[in-house]
């Protein structure tokens, strides 16, 4: 039926693939001449044209067959490079066939034949609904991932009752069990008989318990599995970007007379095709203005003793949750003084001050000024920085350069990615499971309970003849658990060029896991790097590699003490108008660790609460003035500071004034008679974490 | 049309109309609130400044500079910030609340508490007005005495305001600084 209406549907795909790959093959085939790529190459055109005659696409069958005509006395010899000329007829040919397949892809709409007539207008609208057409096909493909999507978490969701049941089972197996035991012991009450079945009854819902449980796991894992690899398929290998990036760099180097070598790397990684579209748009201008304004002409550069052929690399790197984008030359690097020349021509720079070499490239970063005398067709005038710009701030990422004079320079846009395909190693710490990034990950290491302890309480771990820095991750990522004394495993990561240890409770598996962001308004520590959605919908944190090797660094820094991570621990306001309280509430609060201010009013308290950031208060009620109730209900109601908690101290022991410190809004109310130091700690560790 | 089509088609859409209303926009004369206890204290909110109501909502919790965020919450596949109103409001944290209410709005965020005491349908006039939060604190607006006892309102939009004053709301920050 599909094919009846349209007999083209498979073509399109096969067309699409074979295009993609001759334009890749033709372009190695300019740089590194091989036998066996040229036998490709012909075997591809083809199949295109058979292909193509079939659907009688004769356009791009006579095509595909001048392709073959081109390369047929190239077949079988030793490598040697293709005249320039034919170079240019077989880019041409492959240019004219990717268009007839686009067409196929894009069929203009029947709808524009009458609006030809208009002349402004139509233009107009015909530009915009091209670049509309770009993006439908990856856009289906999203709306059908999704819907996949949500059907698997809706089975899972279905699983969850299967789960509930398996651990009813085995508490009614718990049950039977018990009161088998129970007829076996009490001699008085039932019969052989009921107690034999008793027993059986016993072993085969423990059987069954078990093979429920085993089945709703499998089926869990490989719920999992599948969940990660459709979020996978979300995204696009970064290689995708190549080719269009190594024609450009072919075209220009052509333009300008130039023999320049185009190498890529890290085409597996794996990102969404909303940020590689971006970056490959930016990266387009950089590698042209690489060749145009980098690469210097043969002459000079054999003059300067470089290889006469230019180089241009482009490097994808993933890491953590950023993708890095460099585009790499051996040119001559920015021009430095002619930056500064016409920066200076232009007013841009302030009079009487020699601007920095990266102030001036700065200003190449905000465009307007190009580094090459004369505006060439190819890249003018700064376009390709500003674009880099621009795209890396719409993307919230960054633009770095770093030029070395003579030597080349390097463009690499960093930009965060919203997606992230990873394979993840789940970790149980502190009771709190998180995932790992498993590509961080160089080994695990069982820890007795003792050289947990061990490790714990130095910070330091032996691995590989080396002392490494040791976090237990509870410490960080559950800081209201007590550090675990048992035995666990020591999670050995390596991230910045630098190794060290983290101690988990136990390991739970492996799973293939996307990675996202996390939300607006939860600010987080800085090892959780993001947060993936599990089998049942929950969130799941992810750990960054980079901040766990911070974290393990700081935390070794400060002696492993600090039970909050990554923020400093905010000072605690004491308000009292006795100095003893005053002495003894700070003894406590700062050999717990706390930073204690001290303020012997409510008007002095109120007056330094708005000169600092406060974590919490701590306020007596019976003071001359303001009293502590007062305090209290005063900084309630104060925007800046109601969200500070409060506690009050004070000898009052009568239900009553609880009540009124209640109503004032205090967090917590500790009586001085009782004072229990333990009791005061608990609430503000509470209070302040 | 006849008159029997046009009244199957009234029909028809006021059937449908039943379901897509949301409840409680009928008259203006009634306010819809929501009944409910955070840090021991009762309290109200109006149902209409509220995308939904959950309990037992499984929350993981996010260790961070923030006691009142509780953690994250997965919904139909976005992550939501859950907070605690107690710890909003000025109460002490005590055990985790069980009950979530997404707020309107965006981004996306959660408060929690811990009782529901009812959902109630309460005449406009039953509901004292208060223009801005002078109140003791900022996030409430005005009291409504349901059952003999006086509830203040907890004012969803200014709870919002005051977590975004919190989390310091600028996406992205924590990754610029690293």
């Amino acid at each position: 039926m599909a094919e009846a209406r349209d007999p083209l549907r498979y073509f399109r795909i096969e067309a699409r693939e074979l295009v993609d790959q001759i334009s890749a093959g033709v372009l190695d085939l300019d740089q590194e001449p091989a036998p066996d790529l040229v036998a490709r190459l012909l075997r591809y055109a083809h199949t295109l044209k058979g292909a193509a005659r079939v659907v009688k696409q004769t356009a791009i069958a006579d095509r595909a067959h001048e392709f073959e005509d081109v390369l047929v006395p190239h077949r079988g010899e030793a490598p040697v490079q293709v005249p320039a000329d034919e170079m240019r007829e077989l880019l041409r040919l492959n240019d004219e066939i990717a268009r007839f397949v686009h067409d196929l892809e894009h069929p203009a709409p029947p709808v524009e034949k009458p609006q030809e007539g208009r002349s402004g207008p139509a233009s107009a609208s015909s530009s915009s609904s091209a670049e509309e057409d770009d993006e439908p096909a990856p856009r289906a493909v999203t709306a059908d991932l999704d819907e996949l999507l949500d059907a698997i978490g809706e089975t899972s969701a279905r699983i969850a009752p299967l789960r509930e049941g398996s651990t009813t089972l085995a508490r009614l197996h718990r049950g039977v069990e018990a009161l088998g035991d129970r007829l076996r012991i009490g001699r008085s009450t039932g019969d052989a008989g009921a107690r034999s079945a008793v027993q059986r009854l016993a072993g085969e819902m423990g059987v069954l318990g078990r093979r429920l449980t085993d089945a709703v796991d499998q089926v869990e894992r490989e719920l999992d599995e599948v969940r990660g690899r459709a979020e996978g398929l979300r995204l696009v290998a970064a290689g995708t970007i190549f080719t269009a990036l190594h024609r450009a760099v072919h075209d220009a180097a052509e333009a300008e007379g130039k023999r320049v070598r185009f190498t890529a790397h890290g085409a597996e990684a794996r990102m969404g095709p909303n940020v590689l579209n971006h970056v490959n748009g930016a990266f387009l201008h950089v590698v042209r203005n690489a060749v145009v304004h980098g690469i210097e002409p043969e002459a000079e550069r054999t003059a300067a003793g470089k290889p006469a052929e230019g180089s241009v690399t482009v490097d994808v790197e993933r890491r953590g949750r950023w993708a890095h984008f460099r585009c790499t030359d051996d040119g001559r690097g920015f021009d430095m003084t002619a930056l500064r020349r016409v920066a200076q021509a232009r007013g841009l720079l302030p009079e009487g001050r020699e601007p920095g070499p990266q102030e001036l490239i700065d200003l190449v970063l905000h465009g307007g000024i190009s580094t090459s005398g004369t505006v060439t067709e190819v890249a003018g005038r700064g376009i390709g920085m500003d674009v880099a710009r621009d795209v890396a701030l719409q993307l919230g990422g960054t633009v770095t350069i770093d030029s070395h004079p003579g030597q080349g320079a390097t463009v690499q846009i960093s930009v965060p990615l919203t997606l992230l395909s990873m394979n993840g190693l789940i970790v149980e710490a502190g009771g709190v499971v998180a995932t790992m990034p498993l590509d961080a990950v160089r080994q695990c290491v069982r820890l007795p309970a003792g050289d947990a302890a061990t490790a714990a309480a130095t910070g330091r771990f032996a691995h590989e003849g080396q002392v490494v820095p040791f976090l237990p991750l509870a410490r960080t990522i559950s800081p209201g658990a007590p550090d675990n004394t048992g035995a666990g495993v020591a999670v050995v990561l390596s991230a910045d060029g630098d190794t060290v240890a983290v101690g988990v409770d136990r390991l739970a598996g492996t799973s293939t896991l996307v990675a996202r962001p996390l939300p607006d308004l939860a600010p987080a520590t800085p090892v959780i790097g993001g947060v993936a959605i599990d089998s049942d919908g929950n969130p799941r944190l992810v750990l960054d590699a980079h901040g766990l090797v911070a974290e393990a660094h700081r935390d070794l820094a400060v002696g492993g003490a600090a039970p909050e991570p990554g923020k400093p621990r905010l000072p605690i306001l004491v308000v009292d108008d006795s100095l003893t309280t005053r002495m003894l509430e700070r003894s406590i609060l700062e050999s717990a660790g706390y930073e204690v201010d001290l303020a012997a009013s409510a008007e002095e308290g109120l007056d330094r609460a708005h000169r600092r950031e406060y974590g919490l208060f701590l306020t007596d009620i019976d003071m001359p003035g303001m009293d502590g109730f007062g305090f209290v209900a005063t900084t309630r109601a104060d925007p800046l500071l109601g969200h500070i908690p409060a506690i009050l101290v004070s000898s009052r022991a009568s239900a009553e004034d609880r009540r009124r410190g209640e109503e004032a809004g205090a967090s917590a109310y500790v009586i001085k008679g009782e004072f229990n130091q333990e009791e005061l700690l608990t609430h503000i560790r509470r209070l302040i974490l | 049309m006849t008159t029997v089509e046009r009244r199957i088609t009234q029909l028809r859409s006021d059937f449908d109309r039943s379901f897509a209303q949301p409840l409680g926009s009928h008259d203006a004369g009634h306010v819809e609130l929501l009944a409910i206890r955070a840090g021991g204290r009762p309290y109200a909110l109006r149902l209409a400044q509220t995308a939904g109501l959950h309990p037992d909502r499984p929350v993981t919790p996010l260790p961070g500079p923030l006691p009142a965020l509780l953690g994250l919450a997965g919904f139909a596949g976005t992550v939501i910030p859950v907070y605690d109103l107690a710890a909003l409001l000025g109460h002490p944290i005590s055990e985790r609340p069980r009950w979530l209410v997404l707020a309107t709005g965006t981004p996306p965020l959660g408060f929690a508490f811990h009782k529901l005491d009812g959902h109630v349908r309460v005449s406009a006039e039953a509901i004292i007005g208060e223009a801005t939060g002078a109140g003791r604190r900022v996030v409430l607006r005005g009291m409504a005495t349901l059952d003999g006892t006086a509830r203040p309102i907890i004012d969803v939009p200014s709870a919002r305001a005051a977590v975004h004053t919190l989390a310091g709301h600028a996406p992205g920050t924590e990754e610029v600084t690293r």
